[in-house]
């Protein structure tokens, strides 16, 4: 369970984020979504310590961790599939996979062949460079990368920005396999409905750097008043 | 691997070299040697680590005034092994570092041309310091430092001759060199190109950038004190040209010329440029440093990865294959290259 209240946080004087509260229950897939600008990114950011919180708390499964460094943060056991994928490009599937089980230093194979399993192209492309990969392979990349740590919570943000949408549907049917099979918690930033549709069982929503609404998807399903006042522009 | 064969000759080639160069150039070819373990230190850091230490001659000269002070018995009178004089200096040079780097390091850390032009800085310091610090010598330095004392198995060999220096001090440097190329073969040498690349990656995939950054600038810093400590009983002098701006900016031009990222390279560098130098310093006085300028200039703007490592590079076939991106099913986004980072 990821608690926030009070959260305040952004870039030097610049406040983005103003008294944050929310709860990402366990074992469910929750979408945070808004328009540009507002403030989704920076959220996801500061919980992973990429960015300072300047007030307010994160407490992830009742530990504090609203000052820690961002590598103790991933190896709490929080994963973290950034904007733009961020993968390696000089390095093989095979080496970015490996450099992320370092990091939590975890035994070569344990983790892999899960990984395989789940995503058997990065078995078939193991030896190629990352940076010859297309948009979703790198995002399939990234997310297997951040997966193989065996994280208890995995944060995303915005999948399937700049992908073709058979692969946005692909890695979003993946992803709720993965989800649903494992129970793992997962926030996505995602502004893509359909995707939301695809994995999320709760959506929150954000305006202006706070969390101003929350619903279920089913809720979501029957009435798309939220969807028109939060995303259209 | 055909890296390692490569390796293995470069020594074997040094190591016949007594039996063909006389005396003087046996003498000399040991300090270019120790001036090579100076280069393969700083292609660590920044050709591997990706910290362009404008000031490594401060390690060097840290590690010889320490290695001066113990084997003078300055410290202790009867304290002047080698062997622990050797030690004393790698750990101090290391010690610096560490201290140092977290300053430069922590937080958002320093990078690019504020982190030289700082160590740059800090070299100078510490060159005004020890010109200033009467009791180890002041300007002059310190004098008659005594030669390294060998001692195993209750024998004792104080290397004084010029032949068995070289081969004592060519061990060495070849052990340091085969060690430092194993290591950057492990995934810390994985590590460290991910961390000169993209540092902003590793730490959400649950590592300490600061942690790796001090480890390798420390590590560098222990090779660059142990070459000032071997320098020190060469000459037998210490002084604080050794540890300030002169030497530093020598083994950066050795370190670009031959090439950053390939160990053997850098080590290379340093020697051919070294010996370069007394060759033509001789035929054209001192418009040598304009040809020393030139092929510097050559390297940096025709030839980045170094005048020596793009040929080596060749012989070994390091390029990786690149595999061309297969057309994924229904997936035309082009695999966007990123631009690459220029790595300081």
């Amino acid at each position: 369970m990821l608690e926030i209240t009070g959260l305040t946080s952004g870039y030097g004087g610049a406040r983005v984020l103003s008294d944050v509260e929310c709860k990402i229950p366990d074992g469910k897939v929750t979408a945070l979504m808004g328009r540009n600008g507002m403030g989704k990114t920076t959220f996801i950011k500061t919980i992973m310590g990429l960015l300072k919180t300047e007030a307010g708390s994160i407490r992830f499964d009742g530990a504090a961790i609203e000052r820690l460094s961002t590598f103790e943060i991933s190896r709490l056991g929080i994963g973290y599939v950034p904007q733009g994928r961020e993968v390696f490009d000089q390095f093989t599937v095979l080496e970015n996979l490996r450099l992320s089980l370092l990091g939590h230093s975890i035994k070569s194979q344990d983790g892999l062949d899960q990984i395989y399993e789940w995503f058997p192209i990065l078995k078939e492309r193991a030896d190629q460079r990352a940076g010859t990969f297309s948009g979703g392979q790198q995002q399939i990349l990234a997310i297997a990368r951040a997966l193989i740590a065996n994280p208890r919570m995995l944060l995303l943000d915005e999948p399937t920005e700049g992908i073709q949408p058979s692969i946005v549907h692909e890695i979003g049917e993946k992803l709720a396999a993965i989800a649903k099979e494992t129970g793992l918690t997962i926030l996505v930033v995602e502004q893509n409905v359909d995707m939301v549709r695809t994995i999320a069982s709760d959506a929150l929503f954000m305006e202006n750097g706070q969390i101003v609404d929350s619903c279920s998807i089913s809720e979501l399903e029957r009435d798309d008043s939220l969807l028109r006042r939060y995303l259209s522009v | 691997m055909r890296n390692s064969i490569i390796g293995i000759i470069v020594f074997s080639v040094l190591a016949v070299c007594p039996l063909f160069v006389g005396s003087y150039w046996t003498g000399q070819l040991t300090n270019y040697l120790v001036y090579g373990l100076l280069a393969i230190s700083l292609s660590l850091v920044w050709g591997y680590g990706g910290i362009l230490c404008f000031g490594q001659a401060m390690f060097f000269g840290i590690g010889g005034y320490v290695m001066a002070v113990f084997t003078k018995g300055m410290i202790y009178p009867d304290l002047t092994s080698s062997y622990i004089g050797l030690i004393a200096a790698m750990a101090a040079s290391s010690l610096f570092a560490v201290a140092l780097g977290y300053f430069l390091f922590a937080g958002r850390g320093i990078s690019g041309a504020y982190l030289a032009i700082i160590t740059l800085a800090i070299a100078l310091v510490l060159e005004r310091l020890m010109s200033n610090w009467y009791a180890l010598g002041g300007y002059n330095g310190l004098l008659n430092i005594p030669p390294i004392k060998l001692v195993l198995f209750g024998l004792s060999y104080e290397l004084w001759d010029i032949v068995p220096t070289f081969y004592i001090i060519l061990g060495l440097v070849a052990v340091i060199y085969f060690a430092v190329t194993f290591l950057v073969s492990t995934p810390y040498g994985l590590l460290l190109t991910a961390i000169r690349t993209h540092p902003d990656r590793l730490s959400f995939l649950g590592y300490s950038v600061l942690n790796i950054r001090l480890s390798v600038f420390a590590l560098s810093a222990a090779i660059a004190g142990l070459a000032g400590a071997l320098f020190v009983t060469l000459d037998g002098f210490a002084s604080p040209t050794l540890i300030g701006f002169t030497l530093s900016t020598e083994a950066l031009i050795w370190v670009a010329i031959g090439g950053k990222e390939m160990l053997l390279a850098a080590f290379l560098g340093a020697i051919f440029t070294r010996v370069a130098e007394s060759w033509l310093s001789e035929i054209f006085g001192d418009y040598w440093i304009l040809i020393l300028g030139i092929a510097f200039m050559i390297s940096v703007v025709l030839l980045p990865k170094g005048l020596l490592a793009t040929p080596f590079e060749k012989l070994i076939g390091k390029k990786r294959r690149a595999i061309p991106p297969p057309p994924a099913e229904g997936d035309p986004s082009p695999a966007r290259p990123l631009p690459p980072t220029p790595d300081q």
